[in-house]
């Protein structure tokens, strides 16, 4: 309860220090203060003490991996406003807003994280969704950014009416909005699993998983690159939190087909990710792609739904997430976003290009990388299941074909010759990113650094 | 036949045939018309349903403000037939069967569903719908969802002022 209320309140003092304050360099201090304070307190509560005593039964219940994934992304959140704070000063002349908007989506993460009830569902998915419609626009100026901002809300908006005509249905079928199978005589009546596959179908679409993905591309591309930032990292993994509470507490009201369904969209997802970043010229285009075929990858946790693939779930949101957070942080101060751009920065700056150099390694998922025990515990939790083993062997195919677009940035970065040309950087800027590449080589060699809080 | 059924077979025959004239009719300003015809059908099923209170809501808000601003918004740009881009007749295609395998699918499970069958709607009995029930099914049951979601219009209103304003 603490993140819901708390992140609200400091959406609101955002928008007055918008008022009362006009030097725009100081919302990012404001908004990483209150940040700090939002993590302190859910950290708080996950241990047990929360501010506020409110009776939720029947809609929120808290539990530690709600909380800790809370916590991922609120730190995330964290380094992205420390890292990229100029950035998003740039992005548009709403600075403020811009901040208060981010802790909206906050609330709207504590809410997916912890619901019991679908009407939650939808609350926290549309505070989810709205802010990020209008952050993507936030450039005014920038055609292709409203062109993203305009085709984003109609999909959104037209996903958001998938998920309330499932609800409607599940409704139908059970009489009731909690997270429980409700089975007569061991038959899965026709209702909840139609009710069930379109709200599967709404948040494959929210978390950009193919068939549903089209939107995905565009969108990452037109936004400004601080926006695209946060909303491939932060609000994507809390997708998937949304999903797996979902899964977990509604898989048998789908049928028996449930198994083949989600390794169909997992096959999918991988292959149309992975398969066209390989030809992509831009990097942060080239991104977009990968956020797709990541995804890929955490869906494997909706597969499997056991402990393994609730740890890795929580693993792969903090790799995926730091790594994709400084890459961007990097990228929004570049000129040329293409290939190109990256052509001989390890000259101009090698400790930037070392620490982009590990982010991508993690991305890839190369061992002393985070990224690679959360592929690992993805895929072992998935063997763990017994069923569907090809669908390892094809994530570990499709893993080696990510390696070499991640490798092309690499070898363009080290092996070419190039001006690059980037925006100033401070040497805040420069430390901050080491602590993230640090963080990442630790969970990298000792995961449970992370996943030790699920049990304390 | 009682009156109440033929009240329900004329509701449902206005409401089907004006939500398909939506769809069909080439100027905008006359979909609109027609959305409205489907909301006023809707409600005099909530009425049939003795929900008088979302009746009146659903006539207030829905088919008097938000099909207003419709209206206003459609004649400002001025939206015609002619203006109207010429859509590929291959989308036009896939369009139909992707959205009448949906129909079919949802027809076929609905009619099947074990929920559904020799089911009677509670038509002038019960009364969930009237305003002194849904206010306290409002305030005390789900008060926690309808709290939470004032965080969703604030987000949606300091949208709407950020999208607004000028620069």
């Amino acid at each position: 309860m603490n993140t819901i209320i708390l992140s609200a309140i400091f959406g609101v003092v955002m928008m007055f220090s918008g008022i009362f304050i006009h030097n725009r360099s100081a919302y990012k201090n404001i908004s990483s203060a209150a940040l700090l304070l939002l993590l302190v307190f859910n950290i708080f509560e996950s241990q047990g003490s929360s501010l506020f005593n409110i009776n939720t039964t029947n809609f929120l219940h808290f539990n530690k991996f709600g909380l800790l994934f809370n916590s991922i992304c609120i730190f995330s959140t964290l380094i992205y406003v420390m890292l990229s704070g100029r950035e998003i000063e740039k992005a548009g002349n709403n600075t403020a807003e811009a901040h208060a908007l981010i802790f909206f989506v906050l609330c709207g993460i504590g809410i997916v994280t912890s619901y019991t009830n679908l009407l939650m569902l939808f609350i926290g998915i549309e505070i989810l969704s709205i802010p990020l419609y209008i952050l993507t626009g936030s450039d005014k100026k920038n055609l292709k950014g409203n062109e993203a901002a305009l085709k984003y809300f109609l999909m959104g908006s037209f996903s958001t009416g998938i998920m309330l005509m499932g609800i409607a249905m599940l409704y139908g079928s059970g009489g009731t909005f909690m997270l429980e199978n409700v089975v007569k005589n061991g038959i899965v009546s026709y209702l909840s699993a139609l009710g069930m596959v379109l709200i599967f179908i709404a948040l494959c679409f929210k978390v950009s998983a193919a068939p549903f993905h089209f939107w995905t591309p565009d969108v990452y591309d037109g936004a400004p690159a601080v926006i695209t930032s946060f909303m491939a990292t932060v609000v994507k993994v809390a997708g998937f939190a949304a999903f797996i509470r979902l899964i977990e507490g509604r898989l048998g009201s789908m049928g028996s087909q449930t198994d083949r369904l989600i390794a169909i969209v997992i096959i999918l997802t991988l292959a149309f990710g992975n398969l066209t970043a390989v030809f992509q010229q831009s990097v942060k285009r080239m991104l977009a792609y990968s956020s797709i075929a990541q995804a890929g990858f955490m869906l494997f946790s909706l597969f499997a739904v056991n402990d393994a693939a609730k740890e890795g779930l929580l693993l792969y949101a903090a790799a995926y997430s730091l790594a994709t957070i400084g890459i961007f942080a990097v990228l929004a101060k570049m000129d040329d976003m293409t290939l190109e751009g990256f052509n001989g920065l390890s000259k101009s700056q090698p400790l930037i290009a070392a620490l982009l150099a590990i982010f991508l390694l993690s991305l890839a998922g190369i061992p002393l990388t985070a990224g690679f025990f959360a592929k690992f515990y993805m895929l072992s939790a998935v063997v763990k299941t017994g069923k569907y083993l090809g669908l390892v062997i094809i994530g570990v195919l499709f893993a080696a074909v990510s390696a070499y677009y991640y490798f092309k940035v690499i070898q363009a970065m080290y092996f070419k010759d190039g001006n690059v040309v980037l925006a100033p950087v401070t040497a805040r800027f420069k430390y901050l990113l080491l602590f993230v590449a640090a963080l990442i080589v630790v969970l990298g060699v000792y995961p449970n650094a992370l996943l030790s809080f699920l049990y304390f | 036949m009682s009156t109440t059924e033929i009240l329900f077979w004329f509701l449902s025959a206005l409401a089907l045939v004006s939500a398909t004239m939506v769809l069909i009719s080439k100027n905008p300003v006359h979909s609109i018309l027609w959305l409205i015809i489907v909301f006023f059908a809707i409600s005099g099923h909530y009425v049939l349903l003795n929900a008088q209170f979302l009746a009146i809501v659903n006539l207030i808000v829905y088919a008097g403000a938000i099909m207003v601003l419709f209206l206003f918004v459609v004649m400002l740009m001025n939206l015609n037939s002619d203006s109207e881009p010429q859509k590929n007749s291959r989308f036009k295609v896939a369009g139909t069967i992707a959205g009448g395998c949906l129909m079919l699918i949802m027809i076929d499970v609905i009619r099947d569903a074990g929920e559904v069958q020799n089911a009677k709607a509670l038509v002038k009995v019960g009364n969930i719908g009237l305003i002194k029930n849904l206010g306290m099914a409002l305030f005390k049951d789900y008060v926690i969802p309808f709290e939470i979601s004032s965080v969703l219009f604030l987000s949606a209103m300091v949208g709407a002022v950020v999208i607004g304003k000028k620069d």
